[in-house]
């Protein structure tokens, strides 16, 4: 739990992230998630709670974590090389593997011609590439990135996505806060959904999806379709069926139905809805039922 | 404590190539260079025509005596004294620029004392032969000619001459002619106020880069590599030793461009003869230095712009003016009551110490108890400084409540 003055900004809040995995720390703004990060970062320290990192207190676990903050910036009139090899030695790392490290991460974003320019001549696309390396430069075990892909234009944005991708691939637990829910979909295994300071979606990204969706399935088929087992509704349109399904009964299961009454198919979709939807459902339901005083961390 | 020394090395490379610093380091040695080479190219054609401008005395006056008093003119006054035959010859001679001054002296002169000096241009030369102590020297050792002897003419012409000699209560004596009191006290005196400068300057830079790294929105990356504490004692070490580098060019420039002796020696000589208060006034510096630097850290990380920090810094600064302020009322009374209590305070003492200390003998007591005030208040201030410093610097935008700041001092 965190405290500021009369507002509570983090409130019985608890979640895993597992080694390996990309988690996403979703909420709206306001919701807690900078001060969650800054309390995992050791910048604050918990009012109440426990915080484990990496298999130990958060201050042990400062140089294997990578943190991009959503408020970042670098050192204008500091080159880019040297920028990343002094923040790779506040981690720990010493001068020369630093420089070995930068270069290897520049020459992958494509900045390596820019090494030796000062940080201000970068545009802004440029530098947002360059804060994110400047968190990844340490080779931390634990990468915590707060808005990635703020201000980048769809090529750098996908170079960035690339990235996080081969992040997972070499065993690097990933946590990524972002407003962005189709980078959500696209990256997260799992996630937790943070409102007014409390968890209130937590899991398999999967899963989470099948909770919410609105059991229906579309289908096309060309035949005409009568009643079937364990279907409430069948509205036809547009040459494709809209089926509602009975609560315990799942789509796999009228899949069997359907071919065991021999109906050929040429479509069969179990309808999902879009986490963006879910995350403003679940948002706007807790709106109903509190009116908790809110404010930006 | 490595990542401290990564910090302090880093702080000190940036600052050393900032252009604020190159001009302010160069800009001392570089007036120095100016003077020097005006010396060297002009000499003593610079000497004599800066002489002829300004020199209040003047340089070759014609006498024209009608009391006999002055005739003949003594040999020790030829060179500067010339007699004429009367006042038309004079002025004559006056305009030709043959004489600078003309001095009609009439023959009721013993009576009443009256004399007329004619000058070109302004009657400053002509105002200033009254106060002249040669030209009081001319007069005496003229009225008094063959009825005093010699030595005693000189005596009454320039009766007292001081060595001024100052015994301290252990029964040692100090000094010895007028530019001993010049070396032993004004010189040490602002030599402090260089260093209570210098102190400044370098804690202008931490309050500039504590500054820099809220507004360009650094400092949330590197507090997530290293404490709050680890980033403030970097700074203050990193930055310190900057101003130290700049106060040590000063020093070599000045040694350099004097050829190794008359500036830099005069003015530590006398220090280093009184080696206590030398030993001491570095201790000063470098409490100084700290307490204003840790201080400066934390009102940087408050403010949201640098004119922001800036004000708020000003208010500290005030608390150093105080001593500088007193500086008149020191000279004459360096151990006085309201000196002593501000050589207790942490803020005032170390500007206070130094600013004492090459005036008079400073009790012990007040020695021991601002340099214990000073140990004590640099790690509490160091510790409450950290605080303030991570409550600031991750408020974009706004400042941090005086509720705020304390109930961040109160969080263990």
């Amino acid at each position: 739990m965190k405290r500021y003055n009369d507002l509570t900004a983090v409130d019985d809040l608890s979640f895993d992230v597992g080694e390996g995995e990309v988690f996403g720390l979703l909420g709206p703004n306001g919701a807690g998630k900078t001060t969650t990060i800054r309390i995992v970062m050791d910048i604050f320290k918990p009012d109440a709670g426990s915080v484990r990192v990496l298999g130990g207190p958060p201050d042990a676990a400062r140089e294997r974590i990578g943190y991009l903050p959503e408020e970042r910036g670098l050192y204008p009139n500091l080159n880019v090389l040297d920028t990343l090899v002094y923040l790779a030695e506040l981690k720990g790392i010493s001068r020369p593997v630093a420089r070995e490290h930068a270069l290897a991460w520049l020459e992958q974003v494509e900045l390596a011609d820019w090494a030796g320019h000062k940080v201000k001549e970068l545009s802004r696309g440029m530098q947002q590439k360059l804060q994110f390396v400047a968190s990844l430069v340490h080779e931390p075990e634990l990468v915590i990135l707060d808005e990635p892909f703020q201000g980048l234009d769809p090529i750098n944005a996908g170079l960035l996505k690339g990235l996080i991708r081969d992040l997972q691939e070499g065993g690097t637990t990933v946590v990524l806060s972002t407003h962005q829910m189709n980078l959500v979909e696209a990256l997260c295994d799992r996630i937790v959904l943070i409102h007014q300071g409390r968890a209130v979606l937590y899991g398999l990204l999967e899963g989470i999806k099948r909770r919410y969706a609105p059991h229906t399935v579309r289908l096309q088929t060309p035949v005409a379709l009568g009643a079937l087992p364990g279907v409430t509704r069948v509205e036809p349109h547009d040459g494709a069926f809209t089926l509602t399904l009975e609560e315990d009964v799942t789509p796999q299961e009228l899949l069997r139905v359907l071919v065991e009454h021999g109906i050929p198919l040429t479509a069969f979709e179990a309808a999902t809805v879009p986490l963006e939807e879910i995350f403003i459902a679940v948002v706007k339901g807790e709106r109903h039922g509190q009116d908790v005083d809110h404010r930006s961390t | 404590m490595g990542k401290m020394w990564i910090i302090a090395r880093h702080e000190y490379l940036i600052g050393i190539r900032r252009a604020g610093f190159i001009i302010m380091t160069a800009l001392v040695p570089l007036l120095g260079a100016v003077g020097l080479l005006v010396t060297a190219f002009f000499g003593g054609q610079a000497a004599d025509f800066l002489e002829r401008q300004f020199a209040i005395e003047p340089q070759w006056i014609g006498v024209v005596d009608c009391s006999g008093i002055f005739a003949p003119i003594l040999p020790a006054y030829q060179d500067r004294y010339h007699p004429l035959a009367d006042e038309e010859a004079g002025r004559a001679a006056l305009l030709a620029d043959e004489i600078t001054t003309l001095l009609v002296i009439p023959a009721d002169y013993v009576e009443s004392g009256w004399a007329t000096v004619i000058s070109k241009g302004s009657g400053f030369r002509a105002a200033a032969m009254e106060d002249s102590a040669s030209a009081r020297a001319f007069f005496v050792d003229h009225l008094l000619r063959g009825k005093v002897e010699s030595a005693l003419r000189q005596r009454a012409a320039r009766p007292l001459r001081v060595e001024a000699v100052t015994i301290s209560s252990s029964g040692e004596t100090h000094g010895g002619g007028p530019f001993s009191i010049v070396f032993t006290f004004v010189v040490p005196y602002f030599l402090a106020v260089l260093l209570i400068m210098t102190i400044f300057v370098s804690s202008g830079y931490l309050l500039q880069s504590v500054v820099e790294e809220k507004t360009s929105r650094v400092i949330e990356i590197i507090l997530s590599s290293v404490t709050a504490w680890e980033l403030l004692a970097g700074k203050v070490i990193g930055l310190g030793a900057l101003g130290l580098t700049q106060v040590l060019i000063w020093l070599l420039s000045a040694w350099g461009l004097s050829g190794g002796t008359v500036t830099l020696l005069g003015m530590a000589v006398p220090l280093l003869a009184r080696l206590e208060v030398f030993t001491l006034a570095l201790v000063y510096y470098l409490l100084g230095f700290l307490v204003y630097a840790v201080l400066m850290g934390a009102v940087g990380a408050l403010g949201t712009t640098m004119r922001e920090s800036q004000q708020l810094a000003g208010i500290f600064s005030m608390a150093v003016a105080i001593p500088m302020m007193m500086s008149g009322f020191l000279f004459s009374n360096p151990n006085a009551a309201p000196a002593r209590a501000l050589s207790w305070f942490p803020l005032t003492a170390p500007t206070m110490m130094m600013m004492r200390l090459p005036l008079a003998e400073v009790p012990v007591m007040d020695v021991v108890g601002s340099i214990l005030a000073l140990v004590v208040s640099i790690p509490a201030l160091l510790w409450a400084g950290a605080k303030v410093f991570r409550l600031g610097l991750l408020m974009y935008g706004k400042r941090p409540t005086l509720a705020q700041i304390v109930s961040a001092l109160r969080e263990a």
